[in-house]
């Protein structure tokens, strides 16, 4: 099974796939409304607002948590290494 | 040929420790000294550092796996729960699967290394992912309250919690507090949230 390569979410009916499309490696959660992907910027206030919104946490603590979550996803991995890289 | 063989082994003796500690955490706790994961496992001490070189990568990997585990579990209940209560069912099914764990992971969490905190959120973000969309879709039919999600979910949360972490006054060593106490708090829980049809 395949899952969304920005949130980690598992993907299994068209309509859990961006643009309905089981072609795309991302959910419908993570594209726009073009059915492009959301850059690292737009996913974490996305993800940042979703965990305050349902967790009700700090907002700081959310986008802790946020990032720590992309961390492990391939579609973010690049923006990670470069921050290692510019250390 | 030799290569994979050697890699097959490193393979098994990772899992085999991985799988070691985890059943001793689950019943002792996590100050487990790595001497006793080695000895379990049936491996040698040194065996342990040359896969994980600190305690830290050895108790990191495994928290990683076991949000990943339950991050799947959480994923797969979903699919197939209609209502509220299908999904705290469900819920307390995945709870109950992993309680020994899951109970000595949220009461020690604060102690282990950073990627302790970064499981627990991953694992309850999953959880208050999906809860958030089936009471969305209840309160869209008007049979839960109109609360914030995140009290709703931090409530449930929160009452389940309460008899994980304080199990020695609710259960028998070796008991499933959440096997003995979830027709209870399930139901008190829907009784709290749903709104009463009117007449």
């Amino acid at each position: 099974m395949k899952t969304c390569i920005a949130c980690g979410m598992p993907m299994e009916k068209p309509s859990d796939f961006a643009a309905n499309d089981p072609n795309k490696d991302y959910c419908v959660h993570c594209a726009r409304p073009d059915g492009e992907m959301q850059s690292f910027e737009e996913k974490k206030e996305n993800l940042t607002k979703f965990i305050v919104r349902t967790q009700g946490f700090d907002e700081s603590a959310a986008s802790e948590v946020a990032e720590s979550m992309m961390r492990k996803l391939p579609a973010w991995k690049k923006y990670f290494d470069q921050e290692k890289d510019a250390l | 040929m030799g290569s994979s063989i050697r890699q097959e082994q490193k393979q098994n003796t990772r899992k085999k420790i991985i799988d070691t500690a985890y059943r001793l955490f689950s019943e002792r706790g996590f100050s487990v000294a790595t001497s006793v994961i080695a000895k379990e496992a049936g491996v040698a001490h040194g065996s342990i550092f040359a896969h994980f070189p600190t305690l830290n990568d050895l108790l990191s990997s495994l928290l990683s796996d076991f949000g990943n585990r339950m991050g799947s579990s959480l994923h797969l209940l979903a699919k197939n729960c209609v209502g509220v209560e299908d999904f705290l069912e469900g819920h307390l099914d995945v709870l109950e699967e992993y309680e020994p764990f899951y109970t000595r992971f949220i009461s020690e969490k604060n102690r282990l290394p950073d990627e302790a905190k970064a499981a627990f959120a991953a694992i309850q973000s999953t959880a208050a992912f999906h809860l958030s969309r089936v009471l969305e879709r209840e309160a869209e039919k008007g049979t839960v309250k109109k609360l914030p999600i995140h009290l709703l979910f931090n409530t449930w949360l929160g009452l389940v919690h309460y008899y994980l972490l304080n199990r020695e006054f609710f259960a028998d060593p070796g008991e499933s507090v959440i096997k003995r106490y979830r027709a209870e708090l399930l139901s008190a829980y829907l009784d709290l949230i749903k709104r009463e049809s009117e007449e």
